[in-house]
């Protein structure tokens, strides 16, 4: 009944996912705070952004406060969708739905 | 992908441990302006008490602290997205109980000098932070603690300057803590 998401269960993209997921009523989350979030480098966190934004799972937006610049990121209405069945399928396995 | 018990276990205990962090960052940020408020409230009541005899301390406070309690409901729901009447609820009570217990605090010890009744809502407060920040909001435990230290510091070194030491360090203390916890 479940399936697991092969993009999203990678280590990192899945507390990416869960961070975006339970800020999905507030503003986009800066860079900085969901690296802290999730514990990331800046490198590793840029690369698996940009893989769930191919995804059309985040959606990345760049500008500039003053002369700064900024990125800020949150979770789109599939990535919401493809989270909530991923987490489905992982509290399946957990539970031992289909054994 | 076949993803085994243990494995979807862990992918679950990690989703949850960031879903935490997440709720304390949203905790800070609600509550750092609110203390900025507060801080700035601190300021004006306890610099008034400075300056102003005690019989006006009472009508002071409870102008400020209705002022302090509207302005946090107000705050703290445009800034919380679910739950808003469980949050107004929530900040309505805890500031009645703290009231209360001040009022019945001050009834059962009566202190004998008005330098108690301005140290006594800053370790009461310096204490409440301690309590709520050791369960999850560790930022808020430190500021506790200075709080608490600082009027201390104030009740044992300062003590004929208490109520400017309160404005101050007390009132600049809490504005300082709020400005940490709305940058985490």
């Amino acid at each position: 009944m479940y399936e697991p998401d092969d993009l999203i269960h990678q280590p990192l993209r899945l507390k990416i996912m869960a961070a975006l997921y339970a800020e999905r009523n507030a503003d986009p989350l800066e860079f900085s705070k969901l690296k802290s979030l999730t514990q990331a480098t800046d490198g590793n966190l840029g690369s698996h952004l940009t893989t769930l934004e191919k995804a059309g799972y985040v959606a990345v937006e760049k500008d500039f406060v003053g002369k700064r610049p900024r990125t800020r990121v949150a979770v789109t209405p599939a990535g919401r969708n493809a989270f909530r069945r991923h987490v489905d399928y992982l509290r399946s396995v957990v539970e031992g739905v289909d054994d | 992908m076949v993803i085994s018990k243990s494995e979807a276990a862990l992918a679950l205990s990690d989703i949850e441990k960031t879903t935490a962090r997440a709720g304390v960052q949203r905790g800070y940020r609600i509550m750092g302006p609110i203390l900025v408020l507060w801080g700035v409230i601190w300021a004006i009541g306890y610099g008034a008490m400075g300056v102003l005899p005690i019989s006006n301390w009472g009508a002071v406070w409870a102008v400020l602290d209705l002022i302090g309690i509207v302005a946090s409901i107000v705050m703290g729901r445009s800034a919380s997205s679910e739950r808003k009447s469980a949050y107004s609820w929530r900040v309505a009570l805890l500031a009645l109980t703290a009231g209360a217990f001040v009022a019945c605090t001050f009834s059962v010890l009566r202190p004998d000098s008005g330098a108690a009744y301005m140290v006594f809502p800053g370790l009461l407060t310096g204490f409440i932070y301690i309590v709520v920040g050791t369960w999850r909001m560790t930022r808020l435990a430190w500021i506790g603690v200075v709080i608490a230290a600082a009027t201390m510091v104030g009740w044992f070194f300062f003590l004929p300057y208490i109520a400017f030491w309160m404005a101050v360090v007390g009132g600049g203390g809490l504005i300082a803590g709020g400005l940490w916890l709305r940058s985490a």
